[in-house]
């Protein structure tokens, strides 16, 4: 499944750049997850907690920050699996500079398998819109806030 | 005591009977393989592969076992040396992959078996299967066949790295002539996509093993009960003879249960590994990933015709969907699509190449028509693109090409002999019944309105009768005992197994004539290797056809013993037989079915050369396929907003030769019609580009329901078949076969006058709308 | 197709109920229509289920003034076969009686509909429409919310945690206001691919569409063009503007927006044809 969108971030593009690849903000900002293990250069391991109403599911996954050029792009790499399935995601964030904010444009596959994907079909591509979102959000939030 | 005393003259063959089945499965009273309980019986549940294709690293079960209740988690290495899942067809060059019943170091397809936790009860072993860590590594996989065999595309299996499972070639008459002499040729890509036979009933095993006697006893909701005794025992390495399989009451096939699964071994396995009774019942998510699918065609269809419509040959090449493995049947079944290819036509000229693509997918094989619908479907379809392409009337071109009614048996290009036929009548009689030519006039109003309205037509013909056992992988005969107890009651027994197609009716109208007795006085019994003598099975419309004559010979048998009791008991030469008593014309005394049936087990006297009792076995093998045909016609109109299609009307005209119980025969035509609309309009399985299938449930599977069915009108042309004595033919594909061509060839037809000249299965309404927007663009 | 092991209570007063559902890992049951299927799934694994769907508090329909107030425990057929609906709210009756088929409608409840927030259900249309008020009550606490702030995303709602839809509140239809829901249905599921519920009247028009996006939502630059044109192609054109389309196998986001389009047209063509 292809995904595509773009969110507007209210920081300076630099700081954009390097708060995305920032393991404790990425931890903040991926649903259900509280902390990322380094496990490698650039790469963590996690447990997410996901639930969308109803729905629920532990997964153990992985991040990794690969083809990094600052402060303009970088691929994200996340994997996750559970037993009610697995994911696979990639995506290319472009940032773009505006006045005092940047643009996060982001470009990718997701592969979804097992239950999820067998019985999911109909929700799957709102459900990443709607993650997708919410990550931004927080990110958004995160961001802005002062760091403790 | 005797009871059919009185003299009985009405004839229940071809009067429409309600079913003997139907009190107990409408009562909730029948037993399913999931209503058997048994002391200490445990509960299996399978972990299964989420992946198309994936190496197996390691499979970590220590934590299932642990988990209380488990009695014991098997995975590939423990059932080794179970098996083959069997593979009953043989091609030359046949590449056969070893299908082990749990996976060993690699999953081929999402749903692949990978281990069984057996527990005290189904909700412990499912949450033990969670339990279960099993490391893969993905691989790429490929599930569309005509890129499995392309160029690049990841073997299925590493050891043929072209996907290629086998290549079949058929030639009959001079095609190359045919095609040199053709005014025109017409070519096209037709799909006929996967299907899940979604039988109402899932699959299910109850396996028992009795210690002492080292005997096995397998319940399994399935088609061959006696076919999968010897295969499961071979796979278990178990003696044929401590083997016995039951089906109970079975809610459905389709050709799914046609066939022996790696489930029905592995209880086996655990059964007699635990001395214990174990049973499995597939879920539906199961059933949609591991159970066969059906179809999974793509044909290249190319036909040579004159300008006046004479079709001189035909071309096909056809790229088979296998899936990982071969099912009992699975490399066979396209091969039953090359021998229908000419269809109802007189084109000696064919050719066929088949290419059996492995993919990454669940193995498709036989399902309602298994074959024959996809040829159907394709060489009707290019019947209507050459009729479209010389401007000719889709009913005029098949009256022209028709086998003719003095040509029969007819030898076929593709080496079959057709028994019988009339095949302008049943298109005739469809023809007249929807008013065709006022249609047509209705047709030119409609399109004059801005309408899209259509009308298509189907002829079919069919392989049914399965069949000489020469022609089928493992016998092709039917078996059949009667017995008529010391009471005068009947009780026939059946190496076919019905699950649905009635035939505890219909054998009972044909045993109730030919003895003379009512239809309360006689049961069926089916489906126990310990109780019926061996037999092959329901499928391929062969149970009236093959297992109605079986009963019929043995009938035939017992009424000569009938007869000779009822001589000695009437003392006399020369007794006739007939409405349930001997009678003596000499003398004009009688004596009743009963009186003899007692006397015959009382033996106090018995006639010269004869044995006490009244029972007799017959096994019949059929001297040929039997071949029913008809024609279907629809009337179908197109929204042109949304690309919504409407069935106006439906007409099935059948000729399956003598009916015996026309109720039932209606059933099967309205059943059958149904799946084919459901392939022709709502149907698919899919499967991602990774292997993920993603209508693996009820909420993306569009199966048909009641209400998204039009008002199907039926009527039938009757040519007995010579085959049998009956003359019966068979009709449990009919539907599906004439269906899925003749509402395509109705849509393409209110489309044509946008240019729309194919559309493939199934026509969902984004489809038609994205052809009118095309058409306008 | 077999759930993970759960706790199950079946309070007898919502009170009882409220105080259940005030702890961590519980979760409501109604009808189940969508909660057990996702159960037997392991998609949804709740650690007790509190079973309000036999509430008999929760469980009428009554009309108080020019107020429809509709317990959430009532059941779609309740809805469907309710006289009091049919004369003072038609669009209920309609919309209700495309749900899925007999057997959900026998389970399935308007609060449990609406709780779960299908993105392709049908009440939620016509709640927009009608722009309906939920009661949400929670162990010490009741608050009303409307729909348009009720439905927050895809299977998200105003709901906190405890706190489940008590009523449902609709306006009773005025004389020569006419209603329409048009369904596309999705041959699968029985969900709406999408679906349109309209109300016009001399006076008014709501336009509430389900199935298109992650959530229900009002049309309003359709009902704004409609209301000053009275031309329903004109309206139904913008309905699906800026709207972001779900997209699966059983149609995608561009045939969504075009069926969006031609149902509302449908659904407005007729509510107007019925405000008599």
């Amino acid at each position: 499944m292809k995904i595509s969108g773009s969110y507007t971030v209210p920081i300076p593009r630099d700081e954009a750049y390097k708060l995305l690849q920032d393991p404790v903000i990425l931890a903040k900002c991926m649903p259900g997850t509280d902390h990322l293990e380094k496990i490698g250069e650039d790469e963590y391991e996690m447990k997410m907690k996901m639930a969308i109403a109803s729905f629920s599911g532990l997964f153990t996954g992985k991040v990794k920050i690969a083809d990094a050029h600052p402060p303009d792009n970088f691929m994200l790499l996340v994997e996750g699996s559970g037993k009610v399935g697995f994911l696979k995601g990639s995506g290319l964030l472009n940032l773009t500079p505006q006045e005092g904010a940047t643009e996060v444009k982001y470009e990718g596959d997701v592969q979804v398998g097992g239950t999820i994907a067998a019985v999911g079909q109909r929700l799957l591509e709102s459900t990443s819109k709607m993650i997708i979102k919410k990550f931004f959000e927080k990110f958004a939030e995160a961001a802005t806030q002062p760091t403790t | 005591m005797a009871t059919t005393t009185i003299t009985k003259t009405e004839k229940l063959v071809g009067k429409a009977m309600r079913r003997q089945e139907d009190p107990r499965l409408i009562t909730g009273s029948a037993t399913y393989v999931d209503d058997i309980q048994m002391p200490g019986m445990l509960h299996a549940c399978i972990l299964r592969s989420p992946h198309g294709a994936a190496n197996i690293k390691s499979v970590d079960i220590a934590a299932a076992l642990a988990h209380p209740g488990v009695a014991a988690v098997y995975v590939g290495k423990d059932t080794e040396k179970v098996g083959p899942v069997p593979c009953g067809a043989s091609l030359p060059g046949l590449r056969v992959p070893h299908h082990y019943v749990l996976a060993i170091d690699r999953v081929y397809f999402i749903g692949h078996p990978v281990a069984v936790v057996v527990a005290t009860d189904k909700y412990i072993a499912r949450d033990a299967v969670d339990l279960i860590e099993v490391e893969y590594e993905t691989l790429q996989a490929v599930t569309d066949p005509e890129k499995a065999i392309g160029p690049g595309a990841p073997p299925v299996h590493p050891e043929w790295p072209d996907n290629v499972a086998f290549n079949y070639h058929q030639e009959g008459g001079d095609v190359d002539t045919a095609f040199a002499q053709a005014e025109v040729v017409v070519k096209q890509r037709i799909t006929s996509q996967r299907l899940i036979p979604s039988s109402m009933e899932t699959r299910g095993v109850v396996a028992d093993y009795n210690t002492g006697d080292k005997a096995l006893t397998i319940w399994s909701s399935t088609q061959i009960p006696h076919l999968m005794r010897t295969l499961v025992a071979q796979m278990l390495g178990a003696p044929e003879h401590k083997v016995r399989v039951v089906t109970p009451e079975v809610g459905g096939g389709f050709g799914s249960k046609l066939n022996v699964y790696a489930e029905e071994a592995l209880m086996g396995f655990v059964a007699m590994k635990l001395g214990q009774p174990v049973k499995w019942i597939e879920s539906r998510r199961e059933n949609c990933m591991c159970t066969i699918h059906g179809r999974g065609h793509v044909d290249y269809f190319e036909v040579a015709a004159k300008k006046d419509g004479t079709i001189l040959g035909i071309k096909l090449k056809l790229i088979q969907d296998l899936g990982a493995y071969h099912q009992l049947l699975t490399p066979a079944i396209p091969t039953l699509s090359v021998l229908m290819m000419p269809g109802l036509y007189r084109c000696q000229n064919v050719r066929a190449d088949i290419v059996g693509a492995f993919t990454n997918a669940v193995p498709t094989d036989a399902y309602r028509g298994a074959g024959r619908p996809e040829a159907t479907h394709g060489i009707e379809r290019m019947v209507d693109i050459l009729a479209a392409e010389l401007k000719m009337d889709p009913a005029e071109i098949r009256l022209k090409n028709f086998i003719h009614n003095d040509e029969f048996p007819y030898a076929t290009g593709t080496g079959l002999s057709y028994d019988s036929g009339n095949y302008a009548a049943p298109l005739h009689k469809a023809m007249d019944l929807i008013d065709y030519h006022n249609l047509r006039e209705e047709q030119r109003q409609a399109r004059s309105q801005g309408r899209l309205m259509g009308i298509g037509l189907s002829t079919y013909g069919e392989i049914c009768a399965f069949g000489p056992s020469p022609a089928t992988p493992a016998g092709g005969w039917e078996s059949a005992t009667v017995k008529i107890e010391p009471s005068g009651m009947v009780t026939v027994m059946t190496g076919s197994s019905p699950h649905g197609q009635g035939e505890e009716t219909t054998f009972a109208q044909i045993t109730a004539d030919e003895l003379g007795v009512g239809i309360d006085d006689v049961i069926v019994l089916h489906g126990d290797t310990a109780i019926v003598q061996y037999g092959i099975g329901t499928f391929g419309s062969r149970g009236t056809a093959v297992g109605g004559t079986a009963v019929y010979f043995a009938l035939q048998e017992l009424k000569k013993k009938i007869k000779k009791y009822g001589a000695m008991l009437l003392e006399s030469e020369e007794v006739s037989f007939s409405d349930g008593v001997c009678v003596d014309h000499k003398t004009g005394k009688s004596v009743t079915l009963a009186e003899i049936a007692g006397a015959s087990h009382r033996a106090m006297k018995l006639p010269p050369g004869t044995q006490p009792g009244m029972v007799e076995t017959y096994f019949w093998e059929p001297p040929n396929f039997a071949f029913p045909f008809g024609a279907h016609a629809v009337v179908t109109e197109v929204n042109r907003e949304t690309g919504d299609i409407e069935i106006k009307r439906y007409v099935a005209v059948d000729d399956c030769g003598n009916i015996i119980n026309p109720l039932i025969v209606a059933g099967q035509v309205h059943g059958g019609v149904v799946q084919g609309l459901g392939q022709a309009l709502w149907e698919q399985a899919v499967y991602d580009d990774n292997g993920q299938l993603i209508t693996g449930e009820f909420m993306d599977y569009a199966i048909p329901r009641a209400s998204m069915i039009p008002w199907i009108e039926t009527e039938h042309t009757v040519t007995p078949s010579p085959v049998n004595p009956l003359g019966v033919k068979g009709v449990g594909e009919a539907g599906t076969i004439g269906c899925s061509p003749a509402v395509v060839n109705s849509v393409v037809d209110a489309l044509s006058t946008l240019g729309v000249r194919h559309i493939d299965m199934p026509m969902t309404p984004e489809k038609i709308w994205n052809l009118m927007e095309g058409a306008r663009a | 197709m077999i759930s993970q092991q759960f706790e199950y209570s079946a309070p007898a007063t919502l009170q009882e109920a409220l105080d259940l559902l005030a702890n961590e890992g519980a979760k409501p049951l109604a009808g189940g229509m969508s909660l057990i299927p996702m159960m037997k799934l392991r998609l949804a694994a709740p650690e007790q289920l509190i079973d309000i769907g036999r509430l008999r508090e929760l469980n009428y329909i009554r009309r108080e003034g020019e107020q429809m107030h509709i317990g959430a425990g009532t059941t779609h057929w309740d809805v469907e076969s309710s006289p009091i609906v049919r004369a003072h709210c038609p669009l209920l009756s309609e919309t209700v009686s495309n749900i899925g088929d007999i057997q959900v409608r026998n389970r399935g409840t308007i609060g449990g509909s609406a709780a779960h927030a299908d993105p392709s259900a049908d009440y939620p249309a016509a709640f927009c429409a009608l722009e309906a008020q939920f009661k949400l009550v929670k162990k010490g606490g009741e608050r009303v919310v409307g729909a348009s702030d009720f439905f927050v995303d895809m299977l998200t709602t105003a709901l906190e945690s405890g706190e489940i839809i008590a009523e449902v509140i609709v306006p009773v239809e005025q004389r020569g206001t006419g209603v329409s829901y048009q369904k596309c249905v999705q041959p699968a599921s029985g969900f709406a691919i999408v679906g349109v519920a309209v109300r016009v009247s001399s006076e008014f028009v709501r336009i509430g569409v389900t199935g298109l996006g992650a959530k229900a939502y009002r049309a309003t630059n359709a009902e704004e063009i409609y209301t000053s044109t009275h031309d329903a192609a004109k309206a139904a054109a913008v309905v699906a503007d800026g709207a972001d389309s779900n997209s699966d196998i059983h149609a995608s986001a561009s045939y969504r927006k075009h069926l969006a389009r031609i149902y509302t047209q449908r659904a407005l063509k007729e509510a107007a044809s019925r405000m008599g």
